[in-house]
């Protein structure tokens, strides 16, 4: 079986390419086995054959900076959020003058994108006009809007906590009689649920509300910094810009400060000696002073456990709030650093310091006065949105998608108790929509007294899809297909997945059978060889082992934990405005990010040399 | 004149700035004053090139040489010059010259702790200020002399060369620099560093004028190579506010110019194959070369052209500190983004237009 996975698994997808470099979306294999697959998926997600020729005239490239893994069916209603959320801001709210919305396509379960342009000089120039106005409100207002923001995004969490799912009772409830309601548990089930997805459409919506404009301001003062100072690099560019006190990195001080409580109370030994967050939680209880640790640790959980060890897209990535193994993992290394004493709080001043020196700098480096002040101004506003465009993602992704994914289920666990499923976790199976017919065949059985057909209806489907989704995820998704454009000039292309030109030819050039060295984005300084060990589920996380070097579709920024362990990350995708180059540079480790095929390439055990300072990746010995 | 100003040495007060050093020496000077590991060494002034010229009776036949020069063919200069030359190499020194010259260099055999101490004889022209022409490798510098006989011939060789055919067609702007003016020259003599890797650094990007760049070249072995461009020497690009290394090229050496005892003189001699691939500079001499020039550039208040070596015992060396005299002398450059507002800057950014017109994408290289 082993063989056979192997053998099947890269590059037939590359065995007929069009005069383009990339294959025609038509002629993607299914993997065995995966016979099938687009029943999970709804009909507006594929690729038609009745509109072959656009299809096949589109660029379509995979995006594995959100999507790395095959999509699960309920999990599409983040992608098919943003394919709403996000291209309705750049192309009905404030019409970025080329770029219209972003297209989805699902192949072999994996997600493909592919922008719109806009090239007609008439309309370029009327959306060039509603846009500078609209987005000219939002930067000039931006600090009232983003306190406005925060308020919207904790109202909406506040909403989302308060939906529940109970169970039908035997008898409807004496409240909802005696007080006349009218309005019975069906009812409330079935809006509750309503309610949920509204709730994650509404902070999919929010989502997008600043966003773009944040990165523009960003990829702007890049680009003028590329500029004066060809060669900078992209740690340096962000430094002068990024938050301090940034609420991403507060999940990770929290753990900082609990090691050093551990320490205070006299418990880290305790951790220390327990290899099970449940053993160490039980060790901890009995120990002297050890409840009052507990009672930290649980002061901290919320918000600050709503914390994915993914990108937050899907409900397979753990949350800390559910499994305490990465953040005790991290408290222990954080001990052992205390032991030996080190100071592990971050030096803040020192960051401020630093950050005022390097600015300063650099602008007196900068040629003339007109270049000192369009340094400035871009410096203040890149400054003034780069705290939402840094904390949107713990707000978003972590605290308020952590919350939707528990709540999700807890609706499991009522068709777990209506016999519809075996387990909670079946229900990501269902498409949103499915769910909604099943939820209606629940409360006709429990309406009736007759059986629900879910009873018997869900649990086949449920096993084929597992069973088709476990293959695809063995398959790897070529990172493009179609028709490239002539030159890549679409902003929102360059900036939200740092696809450029150079990408693409490198895509093109790329042998995958033969080839032993990769060219990616040089994400942090650096150049270090070791052993690799390649990840394509959250899962394998918990294997890695010292001086590993990460090799993984997407590197997380939450995956934080694991980082004081590996020597260096490499990424099939990434960009600069990925989540991840925030916290991985802050880790000063090698990365390359964008490679393409490293995991692919490259197999858990060999050894390969990773250059973060120009982005390239050498396999230097292959294993077995 | 005294005796004293035909001899001015590198650690003397009035040293720094002194004109009668030259160019080069002068700067030397002012780098020991500020701290920087300047060899040490003596100047033989201006003074006492004059002092010569006088004596030989060829004050009239250098104005004329170089009267002459402008506009001849280069074939025809060195008949113009022949006399004057070998004049300069035969004729009497002044003979308190000639006694002050080895007194000072039986002194540095003293300071140094060495007898016959090898030094640098290196020529130190007052028009190396002039117009901004830096003569770079015009003038003769002689390396690994020893005995004081060998230094007052090399002085003489100094002389002459100043009226060799590239120093007389040396053009700045179109005009012919050594017609403007009397031109005299110092001629240092410096302890040699046993160089076990050396360079030349610039604190900014030569290529591109960037101010925020250390950029600077390196071989194995004395740095003449790099200078004369018969090694392909390493490049290492260095960011002048975060000292990251942005770029580091390293180039395979086969051979390094090093003293070579059976010939008696430095040339080019093979380099081990061990040691062939490998970066002749340490990390932390990266750095630590990195630092150097940003504090001598603030010292000096603009970017600096610096020759350098490095010792066998890992110990660094200042040779040579001039101003930068290509992108110095540029009038300001173009803006790099036409002035607007920050927003507008991002609006149009988002309308497709390129911040800047000509945007290098570097980190991507």
């Amino acid at each position: 079986m082993g063989n056979n996975q192997s053998s099947g698994k890269a590059p037939d997808a590359k065995a007929s390419t069009s005069k383009s470099g990339f294959s025609s979306p038509f002629d993607i294999a299914s993997p065995k086995g995966a016979a099938g697959w687009q029943e999970l998926y709804p009909y507006y997600m594929h690729i038609s054959p009745e509109r072959r020729e656009l299809e096949e005239s589109k660029f379509w490239f995979f995006d594995g900076m959100h999507n790395p893994e095959p999509l699960y069916p309920f999990d599409t209603i983040m992608t098919e959020n943003w394919w709403v959320a996000a291209s309705q801001m750049s192309n009905r709210v404030w019409p970025v003058p080329p770029a219209m919305g972003i297209d989805h396509r699902v192949i072999n379960g994996y997600l493909y994108i592919s922008p719109n342009s806009v090239t007609d000089p008439d309309k370029l120039a009327e959306r060039g006009e509603i846009f500078a106005s609209r987005a000219g409100h939002y930067f000039e207002n931006w600090d009232e809007i983003y306190e406005n923001w925060k308020d919207k995004a904790k109202d909406c969490i506040e909403r989302l906590k308060a939906i529940e799912f109970e169970p039908l009772p035997e008898y409807e409830h004496e409240k909802h009689v005696f007080s006349h309601r009218g309005l019975y548990s069906s009812y409330d089930l079935l809006t509750s649920y309503s309610r949920m997805i509204e709730n994650m459409l509404e902070m999919g919506s929010y989502h997008f509300e600043m966003l773009n404009l944040g990165y523009g301001a960003y990829l702007t003062f890049r680009e003028f910094c590329q500029s004066a100072f060809p060669g900078i690099t992209d740690q340096t560019i962000t430094d002068m810009v990024s938050g301090i006190d940034i609420l991403l990195f507060r999940p990770d001080d929290e753990l900082r400060g609990l090691a050093a409580l551990a320490v205070e109370l006299d418990v880290a030994d305790v951790i220390l000696g327990q290899n099970s967050p449940d053993s160490v939680l039980g060790a901890i209880a009995k120990a002297e002073n050890g409840p009052k640790w507990l009672e930290a640790l649980e002061a901290a959980k919320d918000p600050w456990f709503w914390y994915s060890t993914g990108a937050g897209y899907t409900h397979s990535d753990p949350v800390w709030m559910d499994d305490l193994r990465l953040p005790l993992s991290a408290i222990s290394g954080y001990i052992s650093a205390l032991q030996r004493g080190e100071d592990v709080r971050r030096p803040l001043d020192k960051i401020v310091a630093r950050r005022e020196r390097v600015t300063a700098e650099y602008r007196e480096h900068l040629p003339t006065d007109e270049d000192r002040e369009a340094f400035d101004g871009l410096v203040a506003l890149t400054r003034k949105v780069f705290p939402f465009v840094e904390d949107h993602n713990f707000y978003v992704e972590h605290w308020h998608h952590s919350i939707f994914w528990s709540k999700v289920r807890e609706l499991g666990d009522i068709f777990v108790t209506r016999n519809f499923f075996d387990d909670r976790e079946d229900i990501f199976y269902l498409h949103r929509h499915e769910i909604y017919d099943a939820l209606y065949d629940l409360l006709i059985g429990w309406a009736t007294g007759s059986q629900s057909r879910g009873e018997i209806y869900w649990r086949p489907i449920i096993e084929r899809r597992r069973g088709i989704r476990d293959v695809l995820a063995k398959w790897s998704p070529p990172p493009a297909l179609g028709t490239p454009p002539e030159t890549i000039t679409e902003p929102l292309t360059i900036m939200l997945w740092g696809i450029t030109q150079e990408t693409v030819d490198e895509w093109i050039g790329v042998d995958t059978t033969s080839s032993d060295q990769l060219r990616g984005v040089a994400a942090s300084a650096g150049k270090v060889k070791g052993r690799a060990k390649v990840i394509t589920a959250t899962e394998q996380l918990y294997e890695v082992e010292d001086g590993d070097i990460l090799v993984c579709r997407i590197t997380a920024p939450s995956w934080a934990p694991v980082f004081p362990k590996i020597s260096a990350a490499v990424s099939d995708v990434g960009g600069i405005m990925a989540h991840t180059a925030i916290i991985s540079r802050e880790y000063g480790l090698p990365a390359v990010v964008g490679t393409g095929y490293a995991t692919t390439l490259i197999s858990t055990g060999d050894i390969i040399e990773v250059d973060g300072n120009v982005g390239l990746v050498r396999i230097v010995e292959k294993s077995g | 004149m005294t005796a004293a100003s035909r001899i001015v040495w590198l650690d003397d007060a009035a040293a720094p700035g002194d004109p009668l050093l030259g160019g080069k020496f002068s700067s030397l000077a002012t780098s020991m004053a500020a701290g920087y590991a300047v060899p040490p060494g003596f100047g033989i002034t201006t003074v006492a090139y004059r002092d010569f010229l006088d004596a030989a009776g060829l004050v009239g036949e250098a104005r004329r040489v170089r009267q002459a020069v402008p506009g001849l063919a280069l074939a025809d200069i060195q008949a113009e010059t022949a006399h004057l030359t070998e004049t300069i190499m035969t004729a009497d020194l002044p003979l308190d010259l000639e006694a002050t010259v080895r007194k000072s260099y039986a002194e540095l055999e003293v300071r140094t702790a060495c007898a016959n101490v090898p030094v640098a004889v290196r020529s130190s022209g007052e028009s190396e200020d002039l117009a901004g022409a830096s003569f770079a490798g015009q003038y003769e510098t002689y390396l690994w002399i020893s005995g004081a006989d060998d230094v007052l011939k090399h002085m003489r060789m100094c002389w002459a060369g100043m009226f060799s055919e590239t120093v007389l067609s040396y053009q700045r702007d179109g005009d012919t620099v050594i017609t403007q003016g009397d031109i005299a020259m110092c001629v240092g003599v410096q302890q040699m560093v046993q160089a076990r890797s050396a360079g030349v650094m610039f604190t900014l990007d030569p290529l591109t004028g960037d101010r925020s760049k250390i950029v600077f070249e390196a071989c194995w072995g004395l740095g003449e190579g790099v200078v004369k461009g018969d090694i392909t020497p390493s490049l290492f690009v260095i960011d002048k506010v975060t000292f990251d290394v942005l770029k580091r090229q390293v180039a395979t050496q086969t051979e390094e110019y090093r003293f070579k005892p059976d010939a008696g003189t430095v040339g080019l001699a093979p380099i081990e194959p061990s040691r062939q691939e490998m970066v002749c500079l340490s990390d932390e001499n990266i750095q630590f070369l990195a630092k150097l020039g940003k504090r001598i550039e603030a010292d000096r208040g603009a970017p600096q052209d610096i020759e350098w070596a490095i010792g066998t015992d890992d110990d660094l060396w200042v040779l040579q500190v001039r101003p930068e005299t290509v992108w110095s002398r540029k009038s300001p450059s173009r803006p790099i983004a036409a002035t607007k507002s920050p927003v507008d800057h991002v609006l149009s950014r988002l309308s497709g237009v390129k911040v800047a017109a000509s945007n290098s994408d570097a980190s991507k290289s």
